[in-house]
């Protein structure tokens, strides 16, 4: 069932056409006609109309000329042309054009034209349909990206402000017992607060287009490693690093860094403290098309259960307490849009070996 | 005295300003430190310091995230302030935020010399003090 009677607008020089069509379709369809464009026009403005039917042939604008003149300020209602045969070029060049939905051979058969009334009716529904829920959903992605930048500070404020007191209790030297607890206050606050990272990172990914820039792999190891320095276990781990880059590379560095981090984390993370010489290794070599990065380490490994899904996202083991099974999705997430590519190998009680591939900007 | 350095912390967080107070101290930056909630406060004190031919070495950690008049309308409110006032301050942005956009929009302001993230860590903005003594 319609919701209305579908509205169509006829515009014809010859008011003979106009009263035999309104004389073949008045019980079915509100129909509005006029032998001038300027009216055709106002009755666009006063009503919602949803198909316009224009003559081709007219002594002062042609249909098609006539469509050209109403497509910016009325687009939803679908066009068709009524012509005779002889017109066929100028016809064949606005449907191509896109700016008739069909056309209507004169003398029209009343059976056809009903059928193409019809149809051209639920083609204008389904683009108000798409048009709805394209509004829609472009609603619901504004109000994400402000729920991820109110993320990114309401939620991180607090934490941020928590991680400072801490710091400062540490500070001002407080007996061992209160250090422990602050320890594990601050702990908690760090997993935390990677994970709103993490959330905000996966958008941020998803959302921003590239940035391209040179990159140089000693600066950028650098600094990834010293924002690890100081979390929890990293004191035990021996970060080792080896950076061959002679020519220039380009890339983007955000993306980068997304990747890096949430790699040398895990290898942080996922040490095995029973051995005692843990280390982790992050190499690149640098190429002309692309640039190699190997992170491998000798921590506890990966069994082969796990090894297929590590990268899914909220994938973690029920042993594992530590994941937040986000962080090796980004890292997924990121080298796609970079077009490069993440492999990773291990061997349980080992260790783990990540190469990832990007390809050089230039 | 006057030659020694000023802190200005402009920083809605009363618990951040706290804190960052301490730090600062403990770290022995300075220990002429002054903090403002409202950013207007703060321009007005430098105002009034600069009248008074007070602190000549300003340095000023401007939060990002505040109710009112935040940190980036607070950066355009200093732009507007006369050389002679501006040329004894060094504006570092302070946040929590990791927002791409926030990041770019800050480090593009000439008026900024650097992001910094919360918490503040003092030992990375002593060396870039030092680094960067006028």
């Amino acid at each position: 069932m319609r919701p209305h009677k579908i509205r169509i607008l006829y515009l014809d020089d010859e008011e003979n056409n106009l009263t035999s069509f309104k004389a073949a379709f008045r019980r079915d369809y509100k129909i509005f006609t006029t032998t001038t464009a300027q009216e055709a026009v106002q009755i666009l403005t006063d009503n919602e109309i949803h198909i316009v039917i224009s003559d081709q042939k007219m002594p002062n604008i042609s249909g098609v000329e006539f469509f050209e003149l109403i497509v910016p300020d009325f687009p939803e209602p679908i066009r068709m042309l009524l012509t005779g045969y002889a017109d066929i070029e100028a016809v064949i060049d606005a449907i191509n054009k896109g700016q008739v939905y069909r056309y209507i051979a004169k003398p029209w058969n009343e059976q056809e034209l009903k059928m193409t009334i019809e149809n051209a009716y639920d083609v204008f529904l389904t683009r108000q349909q798409i048009n709805e829920k394209n509004e829609a959903l472009e609603k619901a992605y504004t109000e994400l990206e402000k729920f991820v930048y109110s993320a990114s500070h309401d939620l991180r404020a607090p934490l941020v402000s928590i991680l400072g007191v801490i710091k400062l209790a540490r500070t001002e030297n407080p007996d061992n017992q209160s250090m422990q607890y602050f320890q594990m206050i601050e702990k908690n606050v760090n997993r935390l607060d990677s994970f709103v990272q993490n959330i905000i990172h996966y958008y941020q990914n998803l959302k921003n287009g590239e940035i391209i820039s040179a990159i140089n792999f000693d600066n950028l190891f650098m600094e990834v490693l010293e924002h690890y320095a100081h979390y929890d276990g990293a004191s035990e781990v021996e970060f080792k690093r080896s950076v061959n880059q002679s020519g220039e590379f380009n890339s983007d560095e955000l993306r980068l860094k997304m990747i890096l981090n949430n790699l040398v984390s895990n290898a942080i993370k996922y040490r095995d403290p029973n051995k005692s010489d843990q280390y982790f290794n992050l190499t690149v070599d640098c190429q002309s098309d692309k640039a190699v990065i190997e992170i491998s380490d000798n921590g506890k490994g990966i069994d082969r259960d796990s090894i297929g899904q590590i990268f899914d996202m909220f994938f973690h083991k029920s042993e594992d307490n530590v994941s937040t099974g986000i962080g090796l999705y980004i890292v997924k997430e990121a080298v796609e849009k970079l077009e490069g590519t993440v492999d990773v190998s291990s061997e349980p009680g080992q260790g783990a070996k990540f190469v990832v591939e990007i390809p050089n900007r230039s | 005295m006057k030659d020694q350095m000023n802190i200005i912390l402009v920083d809605d967080n009363d618990i951040d300003i706290v804190v960052n107070t301490k730090l600062l101290k403990l770290a022995n930056i300075t220990d002429n430190i002054v903090s403002f909630n409202r950013c207007e406060n703060a321009l007005d004190w430098l105002a009034e310091n600069h009248a008074q031919g007070g602190f000549k070495d300003n340095v000023i950690l401007l939060d990002i995230q505040m109710p009112g008049t935040d940190g980036f309308q607070c950066l355009e409110k200093y732009t507007q302030l006369s050389e002679e006032v501006k040329i004894s301050c060094r504006v570092f942005m302070l946040s929590s935020s990791i927002d791409r956009g926030d990041i770019e929009r800050s480090e593009a302001n000439v008026d900024v010399i650097k992001v910094l993230e919360k918490p503040l860590d003092v030992y990375l903005f002593k060396r870039l003090l030092a680094a960067e003594s006028l």
